[in-house]
């Protein structure tokens, strides 16, 4: 099935280049990898089936390699129609699998654009004043005049960043003496004869909980989805291991993407994100699709797992329950933040909002900044 | 250097094919790409990733392969809090409090204690140390479930596969005298590391088909009649399009003919099927789903 020229520099000559090929189409290895697939293929020679093996458990290092290397390989050495096919699969997704119609965000982040400019001269904080401050962090995100936005921003990051320190340094202070550490003690005791006057001991290493959070960004949310957006944003920049992920109809992981950039940029980037921006909600489904791609990498026993929705469900309630009640039973602690809990005369009594309750740890307002930086307490 | 020798393929067929026979008589079926890569495993002297679900004899890989070479089989199996005390090595603590006091009156100066009480005699090799001393022959190390431990054992590892020396500080380094083949097993449950995944080569075992799913069963359990045989894998194939929060995999095939072999059942009908339940589905909500899916007209 490979057409292989016969001399051994014109082989080494195609399967380097089918590395190329190969890189080019996403599966990612370097320079290692290339020398990898010559020696594979020096020892395994030319013959077709044993060298596409080789070549796979070579430049592969994941599952998602290991499809895409079946298409690189039949598009590389095989028909026309392959080429399409795999051209058709790399193009990104233009639109939600659900049809969602995306809402063009650029004029919505434009207060994501102004947190860069109002950085630069930081002078006009100070001017802000210790009551001015009190008074936005209460104020409701929604009710807010776009011009104020900008001042909460800056305020807002000040605080999650001091939020997520404060974080750090009470995990450090919590830690006591642990065991006896042996070997240092024995060492030490070498010159008393072995007596082991001073005991030398082993803390224990706490390692910080990891952060799950799920954003509902349907309509609904929309007076505060991009407030919260930046939350989570400050919020994972002081998580060693933190996932996020936007929901609305359907769930998209954008981990990568936060970590990767800065803010402005992330927001920019992340309004190019099919993920069904003002759309419609569906809650329970979210939650399967998370259940059934991400549970065995993210849940387990010191995950704090953070879902920030209004309840406002159109799916059914008793398959939201179903999934929460999954997620619940294999994580540390559920916290449910909902925006709409600041509201005076706001119950939880939406079909969806009460079909969650039992299965909820903690269910806290996420209005306002004191709000979110009440969080703290929790995690 | 590998582009100047490419050698004609018999050589190289024909060690794949000793491995696809040689794992077929000591009962493991492999296909032929997970045959090429454990040739190259042994000819590249590359660790070896082998990922895939639960069930799917990951493990097995690794000790039908020491078999298949003669080779001792060392295993490690990683959890979380997997520390260098209990993967690599550990003084004797006991031993050496009793040999202070035992020198107590002897003339010997602090150093010479020191260096007898941290002497190979108080050392406590664990899998890792055990699979560099091994004397005669390269040994299969396998590192089972390596994504269950944390990433501060993982770079540790990393070091430990480029070189294969350990240090201890108290003796100096010691250095293997034959390369491990080694053979690492992930579940999937956490992304490892790009710089671990890139030394290895890597292996995608995946469900089998209902024919090598059938030839398992019956290498296994060779008095298993041919049409329960058949019942049942057809059963367990099913059952793996259900959705299950666990999917059965190969070991929950064999379990479930070994217990309706163990019953006497010589069919498979829905009696049977309630009985050996628990050795498809491990929830609640799955068997639900499986039972469900049996009582449907389809079925």
């Amino acid at each position: 099935m490979i057409n292989l020229p016969a001399s051994p520099n014109e082989t080494a000559r195609t399967i380097v280049e089918f590395c190329r090929f190969a890189r080019e189409k996403g599966l990612s290895f370097g320079v290692q990898g290339t020398l990898g697939a010559l020696e594979a293929a020096a020892v395994l020679g030319v013959d077709g089936q044993d060298l596409k093996f080789g070549l796979r458990s070579v430049l592969c290092s994941s599952k998602d390699d290991w499809d895409l290397f079946e298409e690189c390989f039949q598009t590389f050495w095989g028909g026309s129609e392959a080429v399409r096919l795999l051209d058709r699969k790399m193009r990104p997704r233009k639109e939600g699998p659900f049809g969602v119609v995306r809402r063009d965000l650029t004029s919505l982040m434009s207060t994501a654009s102004s947190d860069d400019v109002s950085s630069e001269k930081d002078g006009a904080l100070a001017v802000t004043g210790a009551s001015a401050r009190e008074r936005l962090a209460k104020v409701d995100v929604s009710t807010l005049p776009q011009n104020d936005m900008a001042m909460l921003d800056q305020i807002a990051l000040r605080l999650f960043k001091q939020m997520s320190r404060r974080l750090q340094r009470r995990r450090r202070i919590g830690t006591s003496r642990g065991q006896v550490d042996l070997r240092r003690t024995i060492r030490r005791s070498i010159s008393r004869g072995g007596e082991p006057i001073n005991l030398r001991y082993r803390e224990k290493k706490l390692r910080p909980h990891r952060l799950v959070t799920l954003l509902d960004i349907s309509g609904s949310m929309s007076p505060y989805s991009l407030f919260l957006v930046k939350f989570l944003y400050a919020l994972q920049k002081h998580f060693q291991r933190a996932d996020t992920f936007l929901f609305s109809t359907n769930l998209v992981e954008i981990t990568a993407l936060m970590r990767a950039q800065r803010l402005p940029q992330a927001m920019q980037a992340l309004s190019q994100q099919p993920a069904g921006w003002s759309g419609g909600t569906n809650i329970g489904g979210s939650l399967r699709e998370f259940n059934q791609h991400y549970r065995r990498k993210l849940r387990s026993s010191d995950t704090v797992f953070v879902i920030l929705s209004d309840g406002w469900d159109t799916g059914e309630p008793g398959a939201l329950a179903a999934e929460l009640g999954d997620v619940k039973r294999s994580v540390r602690k559920l916290i449910w933040l909902n925006p709409l809990l600041g509201l005076k005369d706001y119950q939880p009594i939406t079909t969806g909002m009460s079909a969650a309750l039992p299965h909820i740890d903690v269910f806290a307002p996420a209005h306002n900044l004191e709000s979110l930086l009440a969080l703290e307490k929790h995690l | 250097m590998a582009t100047s020798r490419i050698p004609a393929s018999d050589a190289a067929g024909e060690g794949v094919d000793a491995i696809v026979s040689g794992f077929e008589r000591l009962g493991y079926i492999a296909d032929r790409s997970l045959a090429t890569a454990l040739y190259l495993v042994t000819k590249l002297r590359k660790p070896i990733l082998v990922e895939g679900h639960a069930g799917l004899g990951k493990t097995e890989v690794a000790k039908v392969l020491a078999v298949f070479l003669g080779a001792p089989l060392i295993r490690l199996q990683c959890y979380e809090g997997l520390d260098v005390s209990s993967a690599v090595y550990e003084w004797n603590y006991q031993k050496q409090l009793l040999a202070i006091k035992i020198e107590e009156g002897s003339d010997k100066t602090v150093e010479e204690k020191e260096k007898h009480i941290f002497s190979r005699e108080f050392l406590l090799e664990r899998p890792l140390l055990q699979s560099v001393l091994v004397e005669d022959a390269s040994p299969v190390l396998l590192i089972d479930e390596i994504d269950r431990a944390d990433e501060a054992f993982e770079a540790f590892l990393l070091e430990l596969l480029s070189d294969f020396q350990i240090t201890i500080p108290e003796m100096g380094t010691i250095h293997a005298k034959h390369v491990p083949y080694v053979v690492l097993t992930s579940n999937r449950s956490r992304d490892l590391g790009d710089a671990l995944k890139r030394r290895c080569l890597y292996q995608w075992i995946d469900y089998p088909n209902p024919g090598k799913e059938m030839k398992i069963v019956r290498t296994r359990l060779p008095g298993i009649e041919e049409e329960l045989a058949r019942q049942v894998v057809e059963y367990v194939q099913s059952a793996r399009g259900l959705n299950l929060s666990k999917p059965p995999g190969v070991a929950e095939t064999l379990d479930c003919a070994e217990a309706l072999l163990t019953l006497g059942k010589l069919r498979l009908d829905e009696e049977a099927m309630e009985q050996t339940l628990g050795c498809i589905s491990k929830s609640v909500e799955d068997s639900a789903k499986v039972k469900a899916a049996w009582s449907r007209p389809t079925q």
